[in-house]
């Protein structure tokens, strides 16, 4: 602008007031939208959000198990969110890993809840579960457990996606016994060595009490070790010829190679496994389990076009070489019912959405339809055996007629207790002992 | 990990990048024109009370202006270089991140069962969390920390690996040394979400700016004249302004890096 003359002509305040003016209008109407109205200039509309806690562990021995619960978690929030999330909002995940450490399990509880989540879905073993149960009650708040256990527990602020023994264990111990199951008279009792084994042994020695098959022994090991050379001595030494395993986790590559290695044939000693499922028999050599038992109440292989679809559905988000199984599919039916529990009340709020699940809500599955027991917190759901296939996956050989009603504490191994949430909650029997007469 | 996503919050303009590109333009420039404007109404009639009887003003106001455009202008080019050498910088981690993924899933296929297997969906695990999950919290300028549960849980697997044969031995160390490069990048793009200027070249350039618009208003012409002259240097100011800010985040408004490159390797992941 240098060598510019001087404006040579007399102000002309009139015009120069209405380009100032014109001026003044101008800026002020170029920088209202930022100062005034931010949405104006093209800002996202922020969708609300509400967060749900999810509270698996990621890495350690039940690491494998944790990371499928959270993936389909993941899945189901996703597919929900994109319909237009639960009340208009969408979800957000938290999803921490507390891995092997109870501990750390409870701060990150404390922390999801602290953080603002209505609920959380998680936990695998049931020392997880009862560790993070009382942070639950303590803010009162859902814990949506999908895993199968022990039973004999029934917690206000606990939704049960998984099977109890007598939609899981009981079956398969009659099961055994028929002559379907190869008439069975004897059978070894092989778990990890923390809660849910002990009970689940618990219950079965109680409910075999009488019966023409009778349990010959217990054997226990911790969770995660591998060393199960003793059972095949057990096996031999108290001629057993059936097996009810109930080991968690990576410890299950440590039985079956035990077995294999002692040379257990499948057709005279069957093992019937409650916690091995199509995830967990990718670690184990087929070769080594092909022909032993799984009872579950989902298994991949189940023709129904509900189950394609939902396998199809989760491998071309996930992976083509994925697999689903139990519990994953529970999880899955857990997160829609709760799902419809918010939708039925109308809120997030804990309380309304308990009333909720009391109403007796069901949602059509990929393994059938899972009905909430409103008393319990507890699903109705199938019961299934499967032979395992040299592909890892399941030939379903026995299927219950109908959904089993769950019952956490079975009168035969809990004698006078009594879970109903519509009318007072739990009633206590006598004090029983795990360890029996063992 | 003990950090939950969102507490890293994000610095409080953020909520600028949001503004669609076009249109954070035009506000950047609207600022500045306005700005000039406004001061040619209020200020410059005091401004010019310092050279209204200086002889030649206006020559030596604009020898300053010239004076100071050299300085102003040198400044701005360095740090919009800077800026998209940050860009770039990022952007090269985010490849060599990818490329180190890539590598990593192609050694890991030829473990043996389970180990390869389990490896192969905790990559594609990873790949999927980062194009869902870390790349909208990285353009919201949040540091995404849930991938280090997923990169925990490969270095797991990875570790309990026991080669057996001399090819897994090589296999395996191989694979570790590309595990090693992948943690690296990674740290690096974590590192870049929330590069940027310093807060004082921002105050800096701000100034400069100011000034610069300030010198203008010593001027002595037509008023008309004055608000086109200058207002087309502010204009240009906003310009360059707008660019710098918008090259500032390396994930963030139009001038950024996309997840391409781990889009591209998820779709050859799950090829397989």
């Amino acid at each position: 602008m240098p060598g510019m003359t001087p404006a040579a002509t007399a102000p002309r305040p009139s015009r120069r007031a209405v380009l100032a003016n014109a001026a003044l209008l101008a800026a002020a109407r170029a920088l209202a939208p930022a100062t005034f109205v931010g949405c104006s200039l093209g800002l996202p509309t922020k969708a609300p959000k509400v967060l749900v806690g999810l509270l698996h562990s990621q890495t350690g021995t039940t690491g494998g198990g944790g990371r499928s619960l959270r993936d389909i978690e993941f899945h189901a929030f996703e597919r929900i969110n994109q319909a237009g999330g639960i009340l208009g909002r969408q979800v957000e995940l938290l999803g921490p890993n507390p891995g092997a450490r109870p501990d750390r399990r409870i701060k990150l509880a404390r922390r999801i809840l602290d953080q603002g989540a209505v609920a959380i879905f998680g936990c695998w073993t049931s020392a997880s579960r009862k560790s993070v149960l009382p942070v639950m009650e303590e803010a009162k708040r859902l814990l949506l457990y999908a895993v199968q256990y022990e039973g004999n527990e029934s917690s206000p602020y606990c939704v049960y996606g998984g099977m109890v023994p007598n939609q899981q264990i009981l079956p398969a111990l009659d099961w055994l016994e028929s002559p379907a199951g190869g008439s069975r008279r004897r059978i070894l009792l092989v778990g990890s060595d923390y809660v849910y084994p002990r009970t689940a042994h618990y219950v079965t020695r109680t409910y075999l009490a009488g019966r023409d098959l009778k349990v010959v022994g217990e054997f226990y090991r911790p969770l995660g070790d591998q060393d199960f050379s003793l059972v095949a001595r057990m096996l031999r030494e108290l001629e057993a010829d059936c097996v009810l395993n109930t080991v968690n986790g990576d410890s299950n590559e440590g039985l079956f190679q035990a077995l294999a290695e002692a040379g257990v044939d499948p057709d005279k000693t069957p093992v019937i496994s409650t916690s091995i499922a199509e995830d967990e028999l990718r670690s184990l050599p087929p070769e080594q389990v092909k022909g032993h038992y799984g009872v579950s109440c989902y298994f991949q292989s189940l023709a129904s076009p509900a189950n394609r679809e939902w396998v199809t559905g989760f491998q071309e988000e996930f992976g083509h070489d994925r697999v689903t199984d139990d519990p994953m599919e529970p999880d899955w039916c857990l997160v829609h019912l709760w799902k419809q529990a918010v939708e039925k009340a109308g809120s997030f709020e804990t309380e309304a959405v308990r009333q909720a699940f009391r109403s007796g809500l069901e949602f059509a599955g990929p393994g059938g339809t899972v009905r909430l027991d409103p008393k319990t917190q507890h699903t109705a759901k199938y019961c299934r055996i499967g032979r395992i296939r040299l592909d890892r996956q399941f030939d379903i050989v026995w299927e219950s007629p109908e959904p089993i009603h769950p019952d956490p504490y079975p009168q035969v191994a809990f004698p006078g207790w009594k879970c109903d949430w519509t009318a007072g909650g739990i009633t206590r029997g006598a004090e029983v002992s795990l360890d029996g007469d063992l | 990990m003990d950090t939950l996503p969102l507490s890293a919050a994000p610095q409080d303009w953020y909520w600028l990048y949001d503004i669609p590109p076009l249109r954070l333009a035009i506000f950047f420039i609207a600022a500045f024109v306005g700005f000039y404007w406004a001061g040619c109404v209020f200020l410059r009639p005091i401004l010019r009370q310092f050279v209204k009887h200086t002889a030649g003003a206006n020559d030596i106001v604009g020898y300053v202006l010239s004076c100071f455009g050299v300085f102003y202008g040198l400044l701005l080019g360095l740090i919009a270089v800077t800026a998209y050498q940050n860009v770039a910088d990022a952007g090269g981690n985010v490849t060599r991140e990818a490329a180190a993924l890539s590598a990593l899933y192609e050694d890991v296929s030829h473990y043996p069962a389970p180990h390869g297997q389990n490896l192969r969906w905790l990559l594609r695990d990873y790949t999927r969390y980062v194009i869902k999950y870390a790349w909208p919290l990285q353009r919201r300028g949040v540091i995404p920390e849930e991938g280090t549960i997923r990169v925990d849980a490969v270095q797991e697997e990875l570790l309990s690996f026991q080669p057996v044969t001399p090819a897994e031995q090589i296999l395996h160390a191989e694979a570790l040394r590309q595990f090693n490069h992948f943690l690296e990048a990674r740290r690096l793009r974590l590192f870049s979400v929330t590069a940027g200027l310093p807060a004082t070249m921002w105050y800096v350039m701000i100034l400069g700016a100011v000034l610069n618009l300030a010198i203008c208003w010593l001027f002595d012409m037509r008023f008309v004249t004055q608000l086109v002259l200058g207002g087309i240097l502010a204009a240009y100011l906003g310009t360059m302004m707008f660019l710098i800010f918008d090259m500032n985040q390396p994930f963030r408004g139009d001038v950024s890096i996309s997840a391409e490159p781990f889009e591209a390797i998820y779709t050859r992941m799950n090829e397989d």
